[in-house]
């Protein structure tokens, strides 16, 4: 029997959460993952590296919570974000195309806007998990003296959820970039360090062409000091706006994700 | 009978090459070979059948409904692929019951098919074991298991049976024609004529892209049978054995290998050939080391039936 949708919506929210169970359970153990989960753990080391000096030099001056903000920016924000999502999101259509596994998906009773939709979501949610262990460590290991002050949770929360909401983002545009482009991790370099890199500062409203300037108008990062560089020009959107965006460019480059994918004819080549 | 699959003037191109040029066809329940060399089009009909690929001219109907794009038809179409790709790093049995998850069925449901599956290609003592580590053949038959495992009433293979043992081809071989008999839709590629024989007498011939000829295989076996054969005998004593040939009228031409220990002989009667050589070995205690026939594939047949 062909099985007929009875609700149109409920069927298709029914195959994106099947597609994300069954990639979420792959991703966990895949490889790739593995890697990039201990690549994600290059800030922690940092943080170790500052925290184990600072005690054994003396020279503990700097405050801890100073140093994790600048973490934020300088290895989250502007890297290891972009690189996890820059992998991940690509892979959404290109591990399918370049492993010839997409004949599996394609010949099920699925849309394949849900296959995008729900290794999307699958591998998002496994990119904020690697994301989210290494904040939390770097933060205990640079606060560790400073642990019963409770407004620093307030902020590495906030400080987690901005980060997020970037990898929400960034997966997004790169899941996009994936789908339609073959040398997609070039491109989606040629964007992380340089548009991302570059358009950022430029003054007026050039630099809100970049996903980056909405995540920093919403992050709490010290304007002062060693790394205020990285704040430099930044002419902050408000919080509401930067979310509105952010949630718009998701919404944009996922729509047109899953328009390409469903119309776009993949050749698996020999 | 209605057809299940039903194709238009179907024609596909990839670039500058030739995929499949005008197919008009339809396919009723049963077992259908579609038989072919190696680059004929074969690949490139199944993969517009499943809607996997776009044609460029003509339309493909499923069971009446347009197949492109239309993923319900999915949950009645089990596809076997040619390619040996997979999800390297899952076991044999989360390559199934993940792909069961996609045709919504409940867990429990999920577990008994996809056990049943693997009973029935035999792979269940190495559910556990990941794919990267499976064999050729076990990879072949896992294969063939995310293909029947939602039970589909059309099952599209495409060359189901390349890299199986004797043993493994014969099962397979076996579980296709029970298919048939349930009333399913089998839709097999091959370039092997054997093998397709072996599952049906149904069978459509490509060759460049083209249909050549379809119907009962017995067409295509009679033009075979007109093709002149060439039959190699290594044995002890070819120039022996080759005297006792010139006589036959069937016999067209005999060629000695410049070791003079095999003979090529030529003939237009390869049955009456076959029937022949046991006498002869014993009646001249002649020792034979191997009898092939080096042309006897279907490229071979192809490029005599085309005319090269």
């Amino acid at each position: 029997m062909i099985q007929k949708d009875t609700g149109k919506l409920s069927f298709f929210l029914t195959s994106v959460k099947n597609i994300y169970s069954v990639f979420l359970s792959m991703g966990r153990r895949a490889k790739k993952t593995k890697i990039f989960f201990l690549f994600s753990f290059l800030p922690v080391v940092i943080a170790f590296i500052i925290k184990f000096n600072q005690i054994f030099s003396g020279r503990g001056k700097i405050h801890g919570f100073y140093i994790f903000s600048n973490l934020i920016v300088v290895f989250y924000l502007q890297f290891l974000i972009l690189i996890l999502a820059l992998f991940f999101g690509t892979s959404v259509a290109s591990e399918e195309t370049e492993g010839q596994t997409l004949t599996y998906l394609a010949t099920r009773p699925i849309p394949k806007s849900a296959i995008v939709l729900g290794k999307y979501s699958a591998y998002t949610t496994l990119v904020i998990l690697m994301m989210s262990v290494g904040v939390l460590l770097s933060f205990l290991i640079l606060n560790v003296n400073n642990l019963g002050n409770f407004s620093l949770y307030r902020i590495l929360l906030r400080d987690v959820i901005v980060l997020a909401l970037g990898i929400i983002c960034y997966t997004a545009f790169f899941t996009f970039i994936g789908t339609f482009l073959k040398k997609s991790i070039l491109v989606g370099l040629v964007f992380s360090f340089g548009w991302e890199s570059v358009i950022q500062y430029f003054p007026g409203s050039t630099q809100r062409f970049s996903i980056v300037h909405y995540l920093k108008s919403l992050l709490p990062v010290p304007r002062t000091g060693r790394f205020s560089f990285l704040m430099f020009r930044l002419e902050p959107s408000p919080d509401g706006l930067a979310i509105f965006m952010l949630f718009l460019i998701t919404a944009i480059f996922l729509g047109l994700a899953c328009f390409l994918f469903s119309q776009k004819e993949y050749i698996l080549e020999d | 009978m209605k057809p299940i699959v039903e194709t238009k003037s179907l024609s596909k191109w990839y670039g500058n090459v030739l995929g499949l040029s005008d197919v008009t066809l339809q396919i009723e329940p049963g077992i259908i070979g579609i038989l072919g060399p190696n680059g004929a089009g074969k690949s490139t009909f199944l993969k517009l059948i499943t809607g996997q690929i776009k044609p460029n001219i003509g339309t493909v109907k499923v069971k009446g409904q347009q197949i492109r794009n239309n993923y319900h038809l999915f949950s009645i179409i089990g596809f076997c692929p040619e390619r040996d790709f997979f999800y390297e790093e899952m076991t044999g049995w989360q390559f199934v019951t993940s792909l069961l998850k996609l045709h919504h069925f409940s867990p429990s449901e999920i577990g008994s098919r996809a056990n049943k599956a693997l009973e029935i290609v035999e792979l269940v003592e190495d559910k556990d074991r990941i794919i990267r580590s499976y064999s050729r053949g076990m990879r072949q038959r896992l294969k063939f298991a995310q293909a029947i495992a939602h039970d589909p009433e059309i099952i599209v293979l495409d060359e189901p049976l390349s890299g199986l043992d004797p043993l493994g081809r014969r099962k397979i071989i076996h579980l296709i024609k029970s298919y048939k008999r349930e009333g399913r839709t089998i839709i097999v590629s091959s370039h092997v004529l054997p093998e397709i024989e072996a599952m049906t007498k149904r069978i459509i011939l490509i060759h460049q892209g083209k249909i050549f000829a379809q119907g009962d295989i017995h067409y295509i076996r009679d033009l075979i049978d007109t093709h002149p054969h060439i039959i190699s005998i290594k044995c002890s004593n070819a120039r022996q054995l080759a005297s006792k040939f010139i006589e036959k009228d069937y016999i067209l031409k005999v060629h000695f290998s410049s070791s003079n220990d095999s003979l090529l002989i030529e003939t237009n009667n390869r049955d009456k050939l076959f029937s022949l050589l046991p006498s002869l070995f014993i009646e001249n205690k002649i020792e034979v080391d191997e009898i092939t026939s080096p042309d006897d594939n279907l490229q071979a047949v192809f490029d005599y039936l085309v005319g090269k």
